[in-house]
């Protein structure tokens, strides 16, 4: 018996390592399970992270990221960098080489026209394109010759790495989807669920939003990969359900997004046919402080707009106050388990962007009583809840129906009634409060409340743009339909200011910098958002599967050719 | 004309009907509605024995448990010598053909979802080896006999007239020459106009089938018209068995003498001398009869005993039984006789 | 009966054209948008032009008239085309979800085949299961079988589906290993290996629907068993000596069926809506599970399409089942 699990975990040892050697399509069938189905399988034209990893194991960027946030060439032969000269010296412009003989799954060679029309596509503005951003400030991109693709910028951008980077901006067939522009990019049905590309995987099969078959990529530039012969995403389901069709009954390999109560991970776990995997990203969990009165008392179109300041979250005392009594790894430990880890900073990860801010880790409530006390926050009439001036620390904090947030909810309400403030809880449909319907009350963008919490995260490694939403321009209000990003209505020039530096500066250790710089200033320095739990997304592999790394920077089906059978 | 010698064709013994009733979360079975409380009588080959009392008093009751329709608490019916409360079912299915029963709804009593034709042939299929043209013959013969259209064989139930589906009814109870018909008021449902030809047509088939009946009714005219003798029920219980002249002529029993007098009385002159007798008071609860005599509660004439003893049917006239204290005491003369031959009685076993 | 049929359909016209204006403007009026899902990374003036890619801003009328055409010629138009090979629809635009942009039928196609052997084996097997349940339970009033049976049909009536179908999950697929927990709808049943497999898929959703199909159909079947068994017509089969079994399997029965197989038949359309927790629980994504999917979405397309079907449906079976009722039972006559 001994003897056999020692052979056994040898075995396994050696599995790593051979698995460079095994031959394409020899292992079976891997079985993947989402617990929301894929909808379709083209990324522009959604923004589901289901979508956008299933058609990852189909189509490619020319370059996405590693488990760590590195950036490593896909279809390129290299990653361009000023250096090697494929990024122009005054930054706007950056030239991709495809790797030769690059074949699409079809026997067709890949051209620098299918990533000229990948641009085209996405950047039409009939098209409905959900990848837009990705082309943020891409001016033209033109094919230098057959293997090589020119992007060129509208200024110098220290980011370049944004088009065509990533699983969300994967190239295109040309060949496939010429018919497929414009106004006519959503009723190519075909095309949209079995699009021709270069990964290890190509679709023989597609139900909307149920399963996707496919079966490995007879072209795929690495001859000895997939090791699988055949691949199914099955959609649907929950969470829960997901993760114990890998974790208790084995009949799935792997199965994204299975954050299920802590209670239950643990009892999953201990089945012993497979283990929880979590991809920690930038999403955070985290409280937004209303700058502005959304008292229902003002008119319409004066309420939560910069007309009127908060009675008292302007007050910086009151809203560290607020921060410091809470207990983050109380929060983590009910609602997260494994899949969090308490935060002070918006900016978590990558680890070179994420400041060292700690100090608002420990719950001090004690602390925060001193600090209302101080500053004049007494409760005056006996009622329990300190005022001041005639201003009541009485907060209406909303955030959207689901279990773990009413969990939190219920939490910090407690603890925020023992440092004397009144909390009033408001739950709303996700549908609606994410839903920036300009005609609802109940939209976070509107923030017709005191606090309001929800999870935000950026894409990719860099979080200049994510930064840029608390510019002052951001906030939304009645003029813009109330459209934008800085729902807090913070406006301080000096973070504007330094946002601009940031999207000016190139060096990465300086970028670095004022990244921390700027997370500092809406976290630690001003209380304006207070982070509370640094999220992964769980996932669940089976024990027989082997090569999963997870990765919360691409898609989690980043490396699914070197996936293999453990034996 | 009527062999009055011979064994009945219809022996009731002490027959009784409890219906059980459950209360409770746990539906104990917490007492009984004495539906039918200790009924004898006889039929005769032949005879129509008219049963005749206020609702609820258990006719339907007797009718049904005499053909095992109810399964009988207690006592013994025999019928053409046979004890049909103790018979297997089996051997009950097989006995039914000689007796039958015409049912007091004609409307509910038909099978909604069958034809005229499959429910008269019915029976015949299950008790008969007739091939199905025979059957059909046979259908048609018993149309014609309770005078239906022979086009009507394949109409439904609802598609006929209150009198049409008694005729109906009786033309399916006479599909296998049944011996004894149990008419439980066949003609109540119908109009008055109807009522004589239904009654007239029973008549009509008793003369030529040579049927035995018992025919149950509260209509006192018409069982004055159709019945040979007469059983007044009360409360689940025969107050008075007489023939039928007896007892319209000089009712023996106070209840029997009261409902009667509400029929309207076709002499004349002794119309004159009858006063209506109203009765005081409500019909006991058949869950909760009286301790004694189930009559006590309301009758003219009670007097102590009529509260603490059940009276028997004894015979207190030749062919006159009455259940009544007071033909014990006010009548002692005849009393020996009705007395000595009310204990003949008792020997038989009729009343306990 | 024909001319009631017809004058019934006629008159459908306009209550199902009232009907799909109003689940038009319901769907359009719940909260919600199509875009709540898109991730906040993506910017608004991305999301306003992937909602204009939709036609998801036309005003709610012309949306409307663009769904009728689209319903009642255009859809057709396929469907004829796909038939016949002609080309009636030209390039016409089809319904498309805005959730796949795939053709809201072509959806609708894919996922009818689970949802019919899924849900209407459930239906089935409820009926097959509640029948005799209801009959005995009838037969012998008060007796063990019967208090049993009405427990049984409590705990189906009043545990959801999901409760017991996670339960279902725990002893049979995690404990027993007997059954897979997700529904697998690429499996084609082409020999006997791969028709027990789909047996073993369908077994835990077929079991849980079944069950409180059962209860509800049972609890039927009872009292209008009930109801009949004390009828004089019975007790006139019984005095004609017909036997039991004949009684309550022939009298009896027959004319309990009558409102049952109403019921059935109204409740028909319901295996056409899926069962969206069943559905979801096993991974059966049939329509239960797209309308659930579409609802989350704000899929109006879908959820519209779905909703107006169910709708005919509902507004068929009606029908079907005042026929049927006029069929059974004889007293009923249409003209
Ligand atoms: N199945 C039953 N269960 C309980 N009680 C019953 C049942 N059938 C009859 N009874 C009761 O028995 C008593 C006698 O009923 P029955 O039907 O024999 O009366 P009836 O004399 O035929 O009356 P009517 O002239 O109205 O037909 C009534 O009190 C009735 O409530
Ligand atoms: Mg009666």
């Amino acid at each position: 018996m001994k003897l056999n699990s020692a052979l056994l975990g040898a075995a396994c040892a050696f599995a790593i390592a051979p698995a460079a050697f095994a031959e394409r399509g020899t292992d079976g069938e891997v079985k993947l399970t989402f617990p929301q189905a894929v909808s379709i399988m083209n990324p522009y034209l959604s923004s589901g992270t289901k979508d956008i990893y299933a058609a990852s194991m189909v189509i490619e960027p020319l370059a996405g990221f590693d488990d760590s946030g590195n950036l490593i060439p896909k279809l390129v032969s290299e990653i361009p960098t000023v250096e090697n000269g494929g990024i122009s010296e005054d930054l706007t412009s950056i030239t991709w080489k495809l790797i030769p003989g690059l074949l699409w799954s079809d026997g067709s060679p890949v051209t620098s026209a299918d990533v000229v029309f990948t641009g085209q596509y996405c950047m039409d503005p009939a098209g409905g394109c959900a990848q837009l951003s990705k082309f943020e400030g891409v001016a033209s991109i033109e094919a230098v010759d057959e293997t090589s693709i020119k992007v060129t910028f509208t200024g110098p951008k220290p980011n370049p790495y944004t088009a065509f980077v990533g699983a969300t901006a994967p190239i295109l067939q040309k060949a496939q989807f010429e018919a497929c522009i414009g106004a006519a990019a959503p009723t190519c049905t075909d095309q949209n669920s079995m699009p021709v590309g270069t990964g290890a995987f190509k679709v023989t099969g597609f139900t909307v939003n149920d399963t996707v078959s496919m079966e490995a990529n007879s072209n795929y530039r690495d001859p000895a990969k997939p090791a699988f012969a055949t691949a199914v995403i099955k959609g649907g389901g929950d969470a829960e359900g997901s993760a114990r069709a890998v974790m208790e009954t084995g009949e799935f390999d792997y199965a994204w997004n299975t954050q299920i109560p802590p209670d239950s991970q643990a009892a999953m776990a201990a089945a012993g046919k497979g283990q929880f995997v979590v991809a920690f990203g930038t999403l955070v969990e985290r409280l937004e402080m209303n700058m502005t009165n959304p008292s229902a008392d003002l008119p319409e179109g004066e309420r939560s707009t910069a007309m009127h300041p908060h009675p008292f979250l302007t007050d910086i005392n009151v809203r560290t106050a607020l921060s410091m009594a809470i207990d983050r790894d109380i929060l983590r430990e009910v609602g997260y388990g494994a899949g969090g880890k308490p935060t002070c900073n918006i900016v978590p990860a990558p680890a070179a962007y994420a400041s060292d801010n700690t100090a608002c880790l420990t719950q001090d409530i004690e602390g925060a009583k001193a600090l209302l006390e101080a500053s004049g926050w007494t409760d005056t009439d006996g009622d329990g809840i300190r005022d001041k001036d005639g201003a009541k620390l009485s907060i209406l904090y909303q955030s959207t129906v689901n279990p773990i947030r009413q969990d939190f909810q219920a939490l910090i309400k407690d603890w925020w009634s023992e440092i004397g403030v009144e909390t009033e809880l408001k739950a709303i449909d996700p549908g609606v409060f994410f839903g920036g319907d300009a005609g609802s009350p109940d939209t976070f963008q509107k923030f017709y409340a005191d606090v309001e919490m929800y999870a935000n995260n950026f894409d990719g490694t860099d979080p200049e743009a994510y930064l840029t939403q608390y510019k002052c321009d951001k906030a939304p209000s009645p003029e813009n339909q109330w459209q934008g990003e800085n729902m807090n209505r913070f406006c301080d020039p000096a973070y504007d200011a330094m946002v601009t530096e940031l999207s000016s500066t190139r060096d990465p250790a300086k970028r670095a910098e004022m990244a921390k710089a700027l997370n500092d200033m809406v976290t630690k320095d001003t209380r304006i958002v207070i982070p509370l739990v640094h999220r992964g997304t769980l996932s669940a592999h089976s024990n027989a599967l082997g090569g999963v790394m997870i990765n919360a920077w691409d898609t989690e089906m980043w490396n699914v050719a070197d996936w293999f059978r453990v034996k | 004309m009527r062999d009055t010698q011979a064994a009945p064709l219809v022996q009731v013994e002490g027959l009784k009907m409890y219906f059980p009733v459950h209360t409770g979360i746990l539906r104990r079975h917490t007492g009984n509605v004495k539906a039918v409380d200790d009924v004898s009588f006889a039929i005769h080959q032949g005879e129509t024995l008219g049963l005749v009392g206020e609702s609820g008093c258990g006719k339907s009751t007797v009718g049904r448990a005499l053909l095992r329709l109810y399964e009988p608490t207690a006592g013994r019916v025999v019928i053409d010598g046979e004890d049909i409360a103790t018979l297997s079912h089996e051997a009950l299915r097989r006995k039914r053909p000689t007796m039958q029963m015409v049912f007091q709804d004609p409307q509910a009593s038909l099978n909604p979802r069958m034809s005229l034709s499959a429910i008269i042939a019915e029976p015949l299929t299950e008790h008969t080896k007739l091939t199905a043209a025979q059957r059909q013959n046979r259908v048609y013969e018993l149309m014609d006999q309770v005078g239906l259209n022979r086009r009507f064989a394949n109409r439904f139930p609802h598609e006929f007239s209150g009198g049409q589906r008694q005729r109906i009814g009786i033309a399916r109870a006479l599909a296998l020459n049944p011996k004894l018909i149990v008419c439980d008021e066949p003609i109540a449902a119908l109009d008055v106009s109807i009522q004589a030809q239904v009654v007239n047509l029973l008549e009509d088939l008793q003369d030529t089938l040579g049927l035995t009946y018992l025919f149950i009714s509260h209509d006192l005219s018409m069982v004055r018209h159709i019945a040979d003798r007469v059983a007044v029920m009360y409360l689940g219980r025969i107050v008075e068995l007489s023939p039928r002249d007896d007892l319209y002529a000089r009712p023996l029993h106070p209840y029997a003498e009261a409902l009667l007098s509400a029929v309207n009385e076709p002499d004349p002159d002794r119309a004159k001398t009858r006063k209506r007798i109203l009765l005081k008071g409500d019909l006991p609860s058949p869950a909760n009869p009286p301790v004694g005599c189930n009559f006590c509660t309301r009758c003219p004439k009670v007097f102590a005993r009529c509260l603490t003893e059940k009276p028997a049917l004894v015979q207190v006239e030749p062919g006159r039984q009455v259940a009544c204290h007071l033909f014990e005491t006010i009548h002692p003369a005849t009393g020996s006789t009705g007395g000595s031959e009310a204990k003949e009685h008792l020997q038989h076993g009729v009343t306990q | 009966m024909l001319t009631f049929t017809l004058r019934r359909l006629l008159l459908a016209i306009p209550t199902l054209l009232f009907i799909s204006l109003i689940i038009f403007l319901l769907v359009d009026l719940a909260p919600g948008s199509p875009m709540s899902e898109i991730p906040l990374t993506v910017p608004p003036e991305v999301r306003q032009k992937m909602i204009a890619a939709l036609g998801a801003d036309q005003p709610v009328f012309v949306r409307y008239i663009l769904w009728l055409r689209q319903f009642f010629w255009v859809e057709p138009a396929y469907l004829l085309d796909g038939w016949f090979g002609t080309d009636l629809a030209g390039d016409q635009q089809r319904i498309l979800s805005w959730q796949s942009r795939s053709p809201v039928f072509t959806v609708i196609g894919q996922r009818i085949p689970q949802t019919l052997t899924v849900i209407g084996t459930a239906y089935l097997v409820g009926i097959l299961i509640a029948v005799p349940i209801g009959i005995y339970s009838a037969y012998r009033q008060y007796s063990l079988f019967d208090q049993l049976g009405t427990f049984v049909a409590m705990i189906g009536f009043s545990v959801p589906t999901f409760f017991t179908g996670t339960l279902f999950i725990i002893i049979f697929a995690v404990w027993l290993g007997w059954f897979p927990t997700k529904y697998d709808t690429t499996l084609e049943v082409t020999d006997w290996a791969s028709f027990i497999r789909q047996m073993q898929q369908m077994a835990m959703p077929v079991m849980v629907l079944g069950l409180a199909n059962a209860a509800a159909i049972s609890r039927y079947m009872r009292s209008s068993m009930l109801e009949n068994m004390g009828q004089d017509y019975v007790r006139t089969a019984r005095a004609k000596g017909m036997t039991e079994r004949t009684v309550v399997l022939k009298h009896v029965l027959r004319n309990s069926m009558i409102p049952v197989v109403t019921v059935i038949a109204l409740g028909i359309p319901s295996i056409f809506g899926g069962a969206i927790i069943t559905e979801n629980l096993f991974g059966v994504n049939g329509i239960g599970a797209a309308l659930i999917g579409a609802i989350h979405a704000s899929d109006l397309p879908m959820v519209q399409t779905l909703a107006f079907i169910f709708a005919v449906l509902i507004v068929g079976f009606n029908l079907i089942a005042d026929i049927l009722y006029g069929f059974l039972d004889p007293r009923i006559r249409y003209d």
